[in-house]
């Protein structure tokens, strides 16, 4: 699965877990803290996306990325090690 | 200083908010069916569960919080927006409303359901897990939505929980922490293993009516087998009313009562029944003479309501009028205290008490039973017991607004 299929997981993970932003655009440049996803919310997003591509790591090797195409990166790069 | 019930929000099988709620409890509905929501199917090979469950609560929650709370949640936010428009709390300052939430083990039937959707993907458990199921999220939700500052905390009491929130929001006023304060008999959310346990237990009925949901419940009734659940919630505004302009005030908190037996089952007993209702009257500056109805905590278990009618003898209370809201509505078990005050409060507004459903043999016939009709009568003191597992005893006098003496 490549960076982009995984950036559109994230990207449909936030429209389920916040459906406030229903009918707002959301790209890879946006970052969920500045879509208003709260902490306890991206935690969600994130563990529900890990799930999907069967992956298992700490929480705590994910922080870094600034946006969503940046997480989608991370993510990609953790799933082909 | 005088404290009165200045507005109520209730949830229950006939549906959600005040109107539902006072036609079933006058007309007496059949509500009794078998239990449907998903958990609470039986053991395989067992004849299904008897009692109420209620509509789905309005959409009152934007859908973000909406989908990430439990039915309890949804239906203390219902009842909670109820009485809070009718008691015009939007003027009164946030840091002086209080609110108290009665009940424990609120939420267990979705956390089976949750136990088994992440069974064998443990480590995907969303974070939100970590709070949502813990009965104080419904006070954090509650306080999300409307603007509570003073305090927001739940008490356990068991069957009495919805009394004993009563209870703790009247010292709360008392001791001048809160001028507002709202009591809040949250629905108690069983899972199929909490209904097989009070089965066993022989606490809950329905094996004698398995064929028969209408006539199961059937409280303070000779062929009684068990108390019968039924999903209830209710919200009570309890307010000084010397500092707090109401637009309306339902009657007066006259005095509580709250005692406990030093056991731990659920064993009924009268001493400990008496002994809280003496106190309540003597707050309230009345004998059990100036009392002219009574709303049992009539369970309809075989030993719990014997026991009751052995107090309302001690005490003397044949002459007043006697119901049981159980009958109608099913034991909510954490709510019922709440909802069943809101029923005293209603029937008061009325003049007029609710029929007793099923009351075909009343155990003791010498008893001023409401029968299966409703009955006029303009009621002045009222006295509501409720009772709990673990020896809680809680009686409360509630009088027509403006009556009892002026406490200090």
């Amino acid at each position: 699965m490549d960076a982009n299929k995984i950036a559109e997981i994230i990207i449909a993970e936030i429209r389920e877990t916040v459906p406030e932003l229903a009918g707002q655009t959301i790209t890879e440049a946006d970052s969920m803290a500045d879509l208003g996803v709260d902490s306890i919310e991206r935690s969600e997003v994130i563990l529900a996306v890990m799930e999907q591509l069967g992956l298992k790591i700490p929480m705590v090797q994910l922080h870094g990325p600034r946006n969503i195409g940046e997480l989608a990166d991370l993510l990609h790069a953790k799933s082909a090690g | 200083m005088r404290i009165g019930i200045s507005g109520i929000g209730v949830a229950c099988g006939a549906g959600h908010g005040k109107a539902a709620f006072s036609e079933a409890l006058f007309e007496t509905p059949d509500l009794f069916s078998y239990l449907g929501r998903e958990g609470r199917e039986p053991a395989e090979g067992d004849t299904p569960f008897i009692g109420v469950e209620m509509p789905e609560p309005p959409a009152i929650l934007p859908p973000r919080i909406a989908r990430t709370v439990g039915l309890s949640a949804r239906a203390a936010v219902s009842v909670l927006s109820e009485a809070w428009q009718e008691a015009g709390l939007d003027h009164v300052d946030p840091e002086r409303i209080g609110l108290v939430v009665g009940g424990s083990n609120l939420m267990s039937r979705e956390r089976e359901l949750a136990l088994g959707e992440y069974a064998g993907r443990l480590s995907y458990v969303p974070p939100r897990h970590g709070h949502m199921f813990q009965d104080t999220d419904i006070c954090g939700v509650c306080a999300t939505v409307f603007p509570i500052r003073g305090f927001a905390v739940t008490v356990g009491a068991a069957s009495a929980s919805g009394a004993v929130a009563v209870i703790q929001a009247v010292d709360a006023i008392r001791s001048g922490r809160v001028d507002v304060c709202i009591a809040l008999g949250a629905l108690q959310d069983l899972s199929a293993h909490d209904l097989q346990a009070l089965r066993a237990m022989g606490a809950m009925g329905s094996s004698r009516f398995a064929n028969s949901p209408s006539k199961a419940c059937r409280p303070m009734d000779a062929d009684r087998d068990g108390f019968i659940y039924g999903e209830a919630s209710a919200a009570l505004v309890i307010s000084r009313t010397d500092r707090v302009n109401s637009p309306k005030l339902y009657g007066s908190v006259l005095g509580t009562g709250i005692f406990n037996d030093g056991t731990r089952g659920p064993e009924p007993n009268s001493d400990g029944q008496a002994r809280a209702a003496g106190k309540a009257l003597a707050e309230a500056g009345l004998t059990a003479a100036g009392i002219d109805y009574v709303n049992g905590h009539a369970t309809g278990t075989p030993a719990g309501d014997t026991e009751e009618l052995e107090t309302y003898r001690m005490l003397e209370l044949q002459n007043a009028h006697i119901n049981a809201t159980k009958s109608i509505f099913g034991h909510g078990l954490s709510a019922s205290g709440a909802i069943e005050v809101a029923a005293v409060l209603m029937q008061m507004e009325e003049g007029r008490l609710h029929p007793t459903r099923n009351l075909d043999h009343p155990l003791d016939p010498a008893v001023n039973w409401v029968g299966p009709r409703a009955a006029n009568h303009a009621i002045r003191h009222a006295l509501k017991f409720s009772f709990g597992f673990g020896g809680v005893n809680t009686a409360l006098v509630l009088g027509v607004p403006g009556s009892g003496k002026q406490s200090k």
